[in-house]
Parts: C-alpha cells; sequence; structure tokens
C-alpha cells in the first residue's frame, strides 16, 4: 500500500525533506519504518526505548487513532500529531 | 559579544551590536534547549528535548543552520531506562561526551554523528542505589584532564575514572549525603552534586557546588573540604572558574527547600584565593528583589573577562571586565537552561 504521512510542525527541524512524505506499508509500523529509511532522525522522536510509539505522540489512519499493527489501507493519509497532554 | 540562550521554548542568539543588543529566534521553536557544546573541529552542537517527542542533537557551522543527527544517545530496550534529557556536552579532543537523564554517560568519536555508551559508569556496581534527585536521576557535569574523567551525577555523587573510563570510584568523602542520619554510616552513594569546575593546568584542583554547600578539593576528589566563607548561603548550582584569572564564580540561593537569592538579593559572588573567601562580584546588581533563579548550566565565561548567566525568570546578565560591573539585558525570554558565551 502507498499511503501519505503528515508529520507535525514541531518536527521540522528534525527532518531533511520535509514533513509530508509518501510511503509504502501494510500497516502502521511498516508505513514508519518506511518513513524512518527517508527520515532516520525522526525516529527517536516517535519511537521510544520499547519500540513503541512514544506515549505522548498520537498516530492516525484515515482521521482514527491507530497502533502500530493498524492496516492501512492504499491512498490513505496516516498523520503524527502531538498529543494534548498537559495543561 | 554573542551568546546562545537555550530555554524552556526554543534556543536564541544575543548578539552586541554597539551599543545595543539584539535577539535572533527562537532556534528550536517549541523544543527545550538543554545544552550547547562545540566540537574541536568548532562545528556548534545544540541539545533539545520535548516531553513529547524526547532528545535531539543539531549541528551548526554558523548557528543559523542547523542539522539534525540521526541516531543521539538512547538507552536500550534492556535497560528500561528512558533517555530524558541531555544537561551537557564536554569537548576533549577530538571526543565529545554527553551526561544525560535518566542518568549516564555517552562518548562520541564522530562529532556527534553516534554515540557510545560508557558501560563503566553507567553499569557501575551502585546503579541500584541511584535514586533520583528533586531534577531527575541525571548526570550533568563532566571534567577531564590529567588522564581522568570526574563525572557529576544528582542525588548520587562524583564519580572519577582514572583508565579512560573502564572503572569508576565514588569521589565524594568530606561530603555529607543528602537525606541520611547523621548517625548512619557513609553510603558509597547519596551525595547531590550541582555543579564542578577545576583547573586544567592542575586537575585535581576541584571546586563543588553540591546540594550540601560549596566545596573544593586538592587532590582530584579524594577529600572534600568546605569554603563558604563570605557567602550568604552555600546552596546553589553554579561554580565556574575563569581559566585565565583563576577567579571563581557562585550565584548563591537561599536553600534547598528555598531555591531563590537570599532576600531577593541576586548577586554573582567571587573568589580570588580559590575558594577561601567569597565576596559579591562588581556592581550593577538591581535594588529590586529578584526571586529568580540560576540553574548549573545557564553560567559560561569565555576566559578573557567576559562572563554571563541566565536565570529560570527568562532574564540574561552579563559583564565584560571580569566581573566589575554587570547589566542585565532588557530582553526576556523563557526560563533559561543554558547559556553558552560563543568564543
Amino acid at each position: 500500500m502507498t499511503v501519505k504521512v503528515r508529520l507535525p510542525r514541531i518536527l521540522t527541524q528534525a527532518v531533511r525533506d520535509g514533513l509530508r512524505h509518501e510511503v509504502t506499508g501494510d500497516d502502521v509500523g511498516q508505513v514508519l519504518h518506511g518513513l524512518f529509511e527517508k527520515e532516520p532522525g525522526v525516529r527517536n522522536h516517535l519511537i521510544d526505548e520499547d519500540g513503541r510509539i512514544r506515549t505522548h505522540v498520537l498516530v492516525f489512519v484515515d482521521g482514527e487513532r491507530a497502533g502500530l499493527s493498524t492496516p492501512v489501507p492504499d491512498g490513505v493519509e496516516v498523520q503524527v500529531l502531538q498529543a494534548v497532554s498537559g495543561g | 559579544m554573542r551568546i546562545a540562550v537555550g530555554t524552556e521554548k526554543g534556543g536564541y542568539l544575543v548578539t552586541e551590536t554597539g551599543d545595543s543588543w539584539s535577539v535572533a529566534g527562537p532556534m528550536f521553536p517549541g523544543w527545550k534547549v538543554t545544552a550547547f557544546g562545540r566540537t574541536a573541529g568548532g562545528t556548534h552542537l545544540a541539545a533539545v528535548g520535548s516531553n513529547w517527542f524526547g532528545v535531539g542533537i543539531h549541528r551548526s557551522d554558523n548557528l543559523t543552520a542547523w542539522s539534525p543527527t540521526d541516531t543521539p544517545p538512547s538507552w536500550s530496550k534492556e535497560s528500561g531506562r528512558k533517555m530524558e534529557e541531555i544537561w551537557t556536552f564536554h569537548t576533549d579532543g577530538d571526543r565529545i561526551l554527553a551526561a544525560v537523564a535518566q542518568a549516564g554517560l555517552f562518548t562520541s568519536d564522530d562529532d556527534g554523528d553516534t554515540w557510545s555508551a560508557v558501560e563503566g559508569l553507567n553499569e557501575h556496581r551502585t546503579r541500584d542505589d541511584w535514586h533520583p534527585g528533586f531534577g531527575g536521576l541525571c548526570a550533568h557535569r563532566i571534567l577531564t584532564g590529567a588522564d581522568r574523567i570526574w563525572v557529576g551525577i544528582s542525588a548520587v555523587g562524583v564519580f572519577r575514572s582514572d583508565d579512560g573510563g573502564k572503572t569508576w570510584s565514588s569521589k565524594n568523602d568530606g561530603v555529607p549525603p543528602v537525606g541520611v542520619p547523621a548517625d548512619v554510616p557513609r553510603p558509597e552513594v547519596g551525595y547531590c552534586v550541582h555543579g564542578l569546575a577545576h583547573d586544567p593546568e592542575s586537575p585535581q584542583r576541584i571546586w563543588r557546588q553540591d546540594h550540601a554547600g560549596m566545596f573544593r578539593s586538592r587532590d582530584g576528589g579524594d577529600t572534600w573540604e568546605r569554603i563558604e566563607s563570605g557567602l550568604p548561603s552555600g546552596f546553589g548550582f553554579v561554580i565556574w572558574r575563569d581559566d585565565n584569572s583563576g577567579r571563581l564564580f557562585t550565584i548563591p540561593l537561599t536553600s534547598d527547600e528555598n531555591r531563590v537569592p537570599v532576600d531577593g538579593e541576586l548577586r554573582a559572588y567571587v573568589s580570588d584565593d580559590d575558594g577561601d573567601s567569597w565576596l559579591v562580584s562588581g556592581s550593577g546588581w538591581s535594588e529590586a528583589p529578584q526571586y529568580t533563579g540560576v540553574l548549573r548550566g545557564a553560567f559560561d565565561g569565555d576566559n578573557q573577562g567576559r562572563f554571563c548567566f541566565g536565570t529560570t525568570g527568562g532574564k540574561l546578565w552579563l559583564t565584560d571586565d571580569n566581573g566589575s560591573a554587570w547589566q542585565q539585558l532588557e530582553a526576556s525570554f523563557p526560563r533559561i537552561d543554558a547559556v553558552r558565551l560563543l568564543r
């Protein structure tokens, strides 16, 4: 599947080629893996030491909250957001 | 004079232009900028952090265009630790060292591109007894010299390696531990070092701002003696030594539970006798109450008579005459964590 990935603006300085990418993968984990091949500096900011999506990072697939194993239909948008954490 | 300022919300570049100052920024908007460093080749380093997105390291040749590194220091999954913050960089020849929270030491031999954990310290046999202080479980100060390395870890103490980082020993004799009754035998760890400075020409001479007061060692940290004559309080975070003059600087705060200047009188104090006595550094200090703090990474100097420090209230103070006359810039910043006086 080929999907679009959109990253939050705060990661502007962590990327080399912009906040929007097109990558392939069958689920969110594969899509993020494809993203990290293009933007290796982003991995540390989205994935924690345990290999999980960081606690305060949200991933949405076509508008629905998703995890690493969530399937990604062809052509959807995977959006990464900063959670509203704190006051 | 140019000063890189790291704050809770971005970094700023403050530049003296004639009789005035300009402020450029923010660099890294939205990120906490926790430390600045410089490689032997002159490349600038900036450590950033975010409660959401973890830590990062950026590099620049001109302080304007920054590039992220791909692999900042990180803990393994097996360690069970989290990389919470990069507290400081230290350049030792071609090697860069980084002290981090959760407490650990990492080194880079490729200008910060990749990092290796210093296992001898990070997996020290006392590690299970390392417990976080108010600022977390953080390694935050690094000294090198005479083939030795010293690292300060909050609420744990000072460790020294005499073999390039393979093995480490606790070096806190003479300093009271924190939170331990007087009649309990001295523990090996549990000492809350806040700041370290030494004489690079004679590295066995070390000064230490500790949670428990101001201390000095003449033997590389084997033993420590209290040196607080003239200080309004022994508590604080900053200890800085000007390597040209030997002059020491500190900024006393009232106490552990009241981390503001005594009576609101924000002052740098200096010692010209290796810490035997202290007095207020020069003039220019505000007569108005200044209930603010100064953190350990927020003081810097260039060994040419210029010094600056930033406050938790977001103000920047500086002097260009070895501490005789101080001025506070009008500009206000977010809480200042780190300053770097650019040489």
